[in-house]
């Protein structure tokens, strides 16, 4: 391929998203998985913008500021969820973390 | 081959191995800077696809704000050595890869036989240029169509505020008795040992201010008063 596609730009995304999905699904620390997480949402805006530069449109740019301002709001509710649980449990190793499964 | 598509596969390679990086480094504090530079990586990407704005605001929002926080926490998060990846759970690792590389052929299959395309909206690049930029367009565009969701955006940003207070204020001494009194058994410093059935000669000797009942699986805190008890270090050690 001579010149950019949008295939590109989603092949691009889908290995940012599953690198992502990889570390959530390994990983034990919770912090880690915190940043997979954000990981996995920076692909997503990678497919809306590509999306958005196909089609000439500014649909996508949009839904890409929405979801970085939902990642904004999930990272500080996140971290304050590891705060709280290293406080209360004394660890950040996901494994530890069961009570609602005992 | 354009010059384009070499600096797009320069961007997506460094934007990838930085990725796995995060995923692979042993050391949570690697993981963060290898995030940083996955996120200008693809702001960069965001420029080659005439998304300025959003390119500015991922390194502002992202690595400014993001991973200043993610710092944050693991600075003040008790760090332990976790055995994580490079060692154990050979089955889940196995599974997450599996999982991953059938995602990935089932993508790249959908990428590649994906025949829908919509019609061309009217946000030209002749059309941004006309009303000023990137900056300009989308301004007009956000504060038409899409008055309602910013303004639920602001909602959802101060709620998120307002959640962030109440999960990292400071824990208070009744919560910290209740989830004791679930654990432990408190006893007041019974000057005559802790239990009838338990003659007082055969308790064992207390061991920082704590000893075991013969019996029972829940460990005994000694303490005079509530808050002697509630200084000292009560869970934790129960749990690990």
């Amino acid at each position: 391929m001579s010149e950019l596609t949008t295939a590109h730009f989603l092949f691009l995304s889908a290995a940012l998203f599953i690198i992502g999905m990889v570390g959530v699904l390994t990983r034990r620390n919770v912090l880690i998985i915190f940043m997979c997480v954000e990981l996995m949402l920076n692909a997503v805006n990678v497919t809306f913008i590509g999306f958005a530069w196909e089609q000439n449109a500014l649909t996508g740019q949009i839904f890409a500021l929405f979801v970085i301002a939902v990642a904004a709001a999930e990272a500080v509710i996140g971290l304050g969820i590891v705060m709280a649980l290293s406080r209360r449990l004394d660890t950040v190793d996901i494994d530890e973390v069961r009570q609602l499964r005992e | 081959m354009a010059i384009e598509v070499l600096i797009f596969y320069l961007l997506a390679g460094v934007a990838i191995a930085a990725a796995a990086g995060v995923v692979l480094a042993r050391n949570p504090v690697h993981s963060a800077v290898s995030l940083v530079l996955s996120f200008i990586n693809v702001a960069a990407i965001y420029v080659v696809l005439r998304a300025e704005f959003l390119a500015v605001a991922q390194i502002i929002v992202y690595t400014g704000a993001i991973i200043v926080l993610v710092l944050f926490v693991l600075m003040l998060v008790q760090q332990q050595d976790l055995p994580e990846f490079h060692g154990g759970r050979p089955l889940r690792r196995a599974v997450g890869f599996l999982l991953g590389l059938a995602l990935l052929a089932e993508v790249a299959a959908a990428i590649l036989t994906r025949s829908l395309r919509g019609a061309p909206g009217s946000w030209t690049p002749e059309a941004v240029a006309a009303v000023g930029g990137n900056i300009q367009a989308i301004g007009r565009e956000l504060y038409s169509a899409y008055m309602l969701p910013i303004q639920a955006t602001a909602l959802l940003l101060l709620a998120a505020t307002i959640g962030a207070l109440f999960l990292a204020r400071p824990e208070l001494v009744e919560e910290r008795l209740a989830v004791a009194r679930r654990l432990f058994t408190i006893s007041l410093a019974h000057p005559r040992g802790v239990d009838t059935l338990q003659p007082v000669a055969e308790l064992p000797a207390p061991q920082d201010g704590q000893l075991k009942p013969a019996g029972g699986d829940r460990s005994l805190v000694m303490a005079r008063t509530a808050e002697e008890f509630t200084e000292q270090p009560a869970w934790g050690e129960s749990r690990r």
